[in-house]
């Protein structure tokens, strides 16, 4: 990274979101075409990088990354590949496509494309029309990161745009007196950029901020008045306890539940247990969830009268067994204390904002199919359709296929920068997966667990090798002002690396598609800002590029960029009852025990009552790591030494283990097992350990993972709503001897 | 003029931004050097617990015990505005190492190479030349950091020279002030970490 000091430097605007959850203001200056350093935005109130953004150039140069196109020379999953040309790289493809197509029709065919760095131009639009012009292909459903609270707020609200109890404004922090911090860490996930600085702010006013969570957490550290442990996968009942104390003690808000609410005589019946004998009281859930029944009343009586009071709910806890009950049961809270804010959630974003660069025809797959059993109506024919594979169970939908209910057999995978041998559960069954394949294309910047796999790698360049636009929205670090920003290209793309969308530009042709297009992307990013322009002012395009995040101002014409906080009285839901739905007909209509029509706690599997716990005695939760977004940016030298990868255990755990501070341990079920250092903290409920997700899956010979990735430990299934579920596992722990 | 730094506790919450924005700024590789270090201090037994943080980086002491004690006269305080800087030319390599010996606070940096010169934090003074705060202070998204002149800081936030973690040392008195951390708890410290960790400088 040796600087070479002639040359005029340059320094170029962008914006990074990189699957984090941030947006953040790049100046990258360059010199002689390379990246010689990143600067932020030091004007006080934007958006500021966090250490990966400041990490970046050492991604772009990283020595490991992919700049030529690869094929497979060795077994799959060895990594063995040798370099080839575009053209016998795009023949290679295009043959194995039209042959599965031909042999087994275009259901046989999953694409997956996660959202590294996502924007408009260069994301899952760009594979999706592709795809849908050459016949359709199957296509996931399920949002990983949150689903559970998807399907809440669906059957809730009518929409998924609050998908969950963290979407906040920041001006919503600032105005509280009382935040409940709900297994939420923004210190190390980005919930909006700059949240913690407006939680900050809120402590510095005086607002009160408990966290609840398994781990003192760094925000718990920055933030919390008060840490409450929690045992993983209990949290609905903690909820529930609560609307009974508020019940019980009449703090509720009558008002509130009448003009905006349906279905809450139903709940208070479950929670009052006049339904079932079985009150839901603090002592109730203090025995399942190790919360005191003390601090469940105080906190009750705190969040229903200390207003406006803010609960902030994230959506880890939602990726667990029964992940939708917890959103509900968070949603039921804060509509029955009259703490839910109408904002601009509840509407439709505007015209100007729904941009589509990528128009496509329907996918032929999805067309006869009906709706799957579980389907939400708001969330259209598209995503409600049975010819698609939940996104959480695609290993298992390879190895059994049709055979096994699933829709069709599969054939032939594309992952996109996805990384989901290692982001899915139960590695080791995924792998089995990819094995069973006939062709595997990956499209990728590093070789990744899930590469090593590939039969075909095409090389993807960052997005500081591209131009793009920022989809137009809603950001809480403005107040819930709406924004949107270009992200310039910075450098060429090394070696033979393509933008995403270059690279089905160039495929198309190849599969016989002639009208996929071909166009610069500053081209047709300065169309989309035409485009928008129609609809809301903005600068020209010139001036819109040198800004960074460009704040929209509200037109006088539209009405609904007024600002978000004129206190709109709301819309009518999009639910059967036009109200906040705390019982729910369109679940009840489902008709299943496990999703029922109140929000409801329901005890795990692999729950501390499993009898599995005599073999595995430890909850495993896999939280994140400021180090890494998901699996990205876990090979990077300025990253890596500031955390090492370990096994959070409590001091009692470890000791009852012999195991001591740095210890190599063992952590293992019938899924698997990993091997990395033990962190011996207080940090940690007892009976709970932690591994950060997103580590690269590294096995050596007997499938035993020194990577320290945390799905080799997590079972491959769902929430009957649909979750991924990474925080439900047991497992065992012990000293490594050797 | 005396520069130095400004530090609150309250705000800072580890986010280790600043220590990679120092290295991309000044192109330190990974490794054993980084100008700017985070502590990570724990103290308590589940479930009473305290965690604050602190960086770990050159204060710009007003009498710097390495100057005094470089056998090369390689570290000199600049007299405009007090900022402790180094002639890596000059310096006799980390088989020397003396200053590192006298800093009571650990600034000095040496690399893997065999005599490494020294280097460390100098507070930015070229961005501080174009009127731009050094990089840490414009990355923290906490705006937990500050640096100028002294009497500016202490006008604006006090004279608190020491903290948990931090002892203030009459004898080179260092050029920084902070906020201390509010209900830190009175248990012993159990537990110090510290980014870049020394010991796990990785390569590659
Ligand atoms: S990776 Fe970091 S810098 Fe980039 S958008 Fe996310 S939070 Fe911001
Ligand atoms: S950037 Fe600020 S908040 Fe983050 S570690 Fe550094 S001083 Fe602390």
């Amino acid at each position: 990274m040796t600087r070479n000091n002639t040359g005029k430097e340059q320094i170029i605007r962008t914006i990074c979101n990189s699957h984090c959850g941030g947006n953040c203001e790049m100046q990258v200056h360059v010199k002689n075409g390379r990246i010689i350093r990143i600067e932020p935005d030091d004007r006080e109130g934007r958006p500021r990088m966090c250490l990966r953004g400041h990490a970046y150039r050492q991604r772009v140069y990283a020595p490991d990354r992919i700049l030529y196109p690869l094929k497979r020379t060795g077994p799959r999953g060895a990594g063995e590949f040798s370099r080839i040309s575009w053209e016998e790289a795009l023949d290679t493809i295009a043959f194995e496509m039209k042959k599965v197509k031909s042999e087994y029709g275009n259901a046989a065919f999953l694409h997956f494309c996660s959202m590294c760095d996502p924007h408009v131009l260069h994301h899952v639009g760009a594979f999706h029309r592709l795809l849908c012009k050459f016949g359709g292909y199957t296509a996931p459903w399920g949002f990983i990161s949150n689903e559970a609270a998807a399907f809440s707020a669906g059957a809730t609200y009518g929409t998924y745009r609050r998908y969950s109890q963290v979407e906040h404004d920041s001006e919503e922090y600032l105005k509280a007196k009382y935040i409940i911090m709900w297994s939420w860490n923004p210190v190390d996930t980005e919930q909006g950029t700059n949240t913690p600085w407006h939680l900050m702010q809120a402590k510095e006013k005086g607002a009160k901020i408990i966290c609840v969570d398994p781990r003192y957490t760094d925000s718990a550290a920055v933030f919390a008045d008060k840490w409450i442990p929690v045992r993983p996968g209990t949290d609905t009942a903690v909820l529930v306890a609560m609307a009974n104390v508020i019940i019980n003690e009449n703090l509720h808000d009558e008002g509130f539940i009448n003009s905006y609410t349906s279905g809450f005589e139903k709940y208070k019946e479950y929670v009052l247990g006049s339904t079932d004998g079985l009150p839901k009281t603090p002592e109730w859930a203090s025995a399942i969830s190790g919360v005191a029944a003390d601090e469940i009343k105080e906190m009750a009586r705190l969040y229903a009268t200390e207003k406006p009071a803010v609960l902030a709910t994230s959506i880890a806890a939602g990726r667990t067994a029964f992940g939708e009950q917890y959103h509900r049961a968070a949603a039921a809270l804060e509509a029955i204390t009259g703490n839910l804010e109408f904002n601009d959630w509840q509407s439709r974003s505007p015209k100007g904002f729904r941009i589509n660069p990528h128009p496509t025809p329907p996918n032929q797959v999805e067309q006869e199919a009906p709706p799957r059993w579980n389907a939400l109506p708001f969330r259209g024919k598209s995503v409600n359709s049975s010819a698609r594979v939940n996104i959480s169970l695609f290993a298992d939908a390879i190895l059994k296929g049709k055979e096994g209910g699933y829709p069709a057999d599969y054939k032939f995978l594309w992952l996109s920068n996805t990384n989901y041998l290692n982001q899915l559960s139960e590695v080791n069954k995924t792998a089995k997966a990819f094995e069973r394949l006939e062709f595997m294309l990956v499209t990728e910047q590093f070789m990744t667990a899930s590469a090593r796999y590939a039969d075909v790698i095409l090389p993807v360049c960052t997005f500081l090798e591209r131009t793009d636009i920022m989809s137009p929205r809603a950001a809480s670090i403005f107040g819930g002002k709406n924004v949107v920003g270009i992200l310039n290209k910075a450098i060429e793309p090394l070696g033979e690396s393509k933008s995403q969308l270059q690279i089905c530009e160039a495929l198309a042709p190849k599969l016989g598609i002639t009208d996929y297009g071909n166009e610069p992307d500053e081209n047709r990013v300065r169309e989309i800002v035409a485009q928008i322009s129609e609809e809301i002012n903005l600068p020209d395009f010139e001036t819109l590029r040198k800004e960074g995040i460009h704040i929209i101002e509200a037109s006088p014409s539209s009405d609904s960029l007024k600002g978000t906080h004129s206190k709109p009285s709301p819309k009518p839901f999009s639910t059967p009852s036009e109200k906040i739905d705390i019982y729910s007909d369109v679940l009840a209509r489902m008709n299943h025990p496990q999703i029922p029509a109140v929000p409801t706690y329901i005890e795990p599997w692999e729950s501390i009552h499993d009898p599995l716990t005599e073999k595995y005695p430890l909850q495993l939760i896999t939280p994140h790591i400021k180090r890494r977004a998901h699996s990205q940016f876990d090979n990077l030298p300025w990253l890596r030494e500031l955390q090492e990868q370990r096994l959070s255990i409590h001091s009692t755990d470890a000791e009852l283990r012999g195991i001591r501070h740095g210890d190599m341990v063992r952590i293992y079920n019938d899924r698997g097992e990993v091997r990395i250092p033990a962190d011996v903290t207080e940090r940690i409920m007892p009976g709970v350990v932690a591994i950060p997700q997103g580590a690269w899956y590294t096995p050596d010979k007997k499938g035993i993972d020194y990577g320290g990735c945390a799905n080799v430990l997590t079972k491959n299934a769902t929430s009957p709503g649909g979750s991924f579920v990474s925080s439900t596992a047991l497992v065992q722990v012990e000293k490594e001897d050797r | 003029m005396q520069y130095g730094f400004y530090f609150n506790q309250n705000r800072c919450m580890g986010c280790f931004a600043c220590i990679v924005a120092c290295k991309d700024w000044h192109d330190v590789p990974a490794g054993p050097v980084s100008w700017i270090r985070i502590k990570t201090i724990e103290k308590g037994r589940y479930p009473d617990l305290s965690v604050s943080f602190l960086p770990q980086l050159c204060v710009h002491c007003a009498s710097p015990a390495c100057a005094a004690v470089c056998p090369a006269d390689a570290i000199t305080k600049r007299g405009e505005d007090g900022v402790v800087v180094v002639d890596s030319e000059a310096c006799l390599g980390s088989t020397c190492g003396l200053c590192l010996d006298e800093c009571p606070y650990g600034a000095p940096q040496f690399g893997a190479e065999e005599d490494a010169k020294m280097q460390k934090c100098d507070l930015c003074i070229e961005r501080i030349s174009i009127g731009k705060k050094p990089i840490c202070v414009s990355s923290c998204p906490m705006y937990a950091l500050d640096a100028g002149p002294l009497d500016e800081l202490w006008a604006k936030y006090g004279k608190c020279r020491e903290i948990e973690g931090f002892e203030y040392s009459e004898n080179v008195i260092p050029s920084i002030v902070f906020t201390p951390r509010k209900n830190s708890g009175n248990s012993r410290i159990r537990k110090i970490e510290i980014a870049p960790s020394v010991k796990t400088a990785t390569s590659g």
